[in-house]
């Protein structure tokens, strides 16, 4: 039954367009719409970011969104649309990287918290990695979890 | 049999493929081959992660001739 339900799996050179994922993941039986979106980060501390470049296993990235789907469907069975989407190539401060987009009902039927959840999933099991640019040069950014099984 | 390298590991090796020579049965004797015979990936193979037929796999886990085997640093995306 969850399976009819919209899910949108990406992972995509193009611009994220944030309206359109909204809409994309709104049925008629949803009242709320929660959008979590990341964003090139100019500044981190007195580090400067000039821009940053992602690159994606692209066949395996897809199963793990599928999979992170299905995994927030699971915790979350009031939810009903779904959209995981991550941009890959070089993106400048502010422009969106990432998406994580979740309609239900009502605001209090899960979907903040599927949201929270999908991103942090993606941040653990998604194959893709980023570089970062900097003023001084450019370094791989290695993220920290290691995949147990299971994951 | 291939490897396919991802971010770090695809710079260092200045390939996107690596071709192991000889058998490995399992994720441990893939990565003892690379430890082997791509001794500058050494030891940045030793903390990155496999995965065969885009999961996630584990020492023990058996390899196969025609599987899809690819190696990767912990992710960073989002």
């Amino acid at each position: 039954m969850s399976t009819a339900e919209p899910t949108v799996i990406e992972i995509t050179a193009a611009p994220i367009d944030l309206n359109a994922l909204q809409r994309a993941v709104t049925t008629p039986r949803d009242g709320a719409v929660v959008l979590f979106t990341g964003t090139v980060r100019g500044q981190t501390g007195d580090v400067e970011t000039i821009q940053l470049e992602y690159e994606a296993y692209t066949e395996m990235a897809l199963a793990k969104l599928r999979q992170i789907a299905e995994e927030m469907r699971a915790r979350f069975p009031l939810i009903h649309g779904i959209a995981l989407v991550q941009r890959v190539g070089a993106m400048e401060v502010g422009e969106p990287t990432v998406a994580v987009v979740v309609s239900a009902s009502h605001r209090g039927d899960g979907a903040f918290e599927a949201a929270r959840y999908g991103i942090d999933r993606l941040k653990q099991i998604v194959p893709i990695w980023k570089k970062e640019v900097r003023p001084d040069g450019s370094a791989w950014v290695e993220g920290d979890y290691m995949p147990a099984v299971g994951d | 049999m291939k490897v396919k390298l991802f971010a770090t590991l695809k710079e260092r090796a200045g390939a996107p493929e690596i071709v192991l020579q000889g058998a490995a049965t399992t994720v441990a004797e893939v990565r003892q081959r690379i430890a082997e015979q791509y001794p500058h990936l050494a030891a940045l193979a030793a903390r990155s992660i496999v995965a065969v037929n885009h999961q996630f796999a584990f020492d023990a886990d058996p390899v196969h001739p025609d599987d899809e085997i690819a190696l990767f640093p912990p992710v960073s995306g989002g």
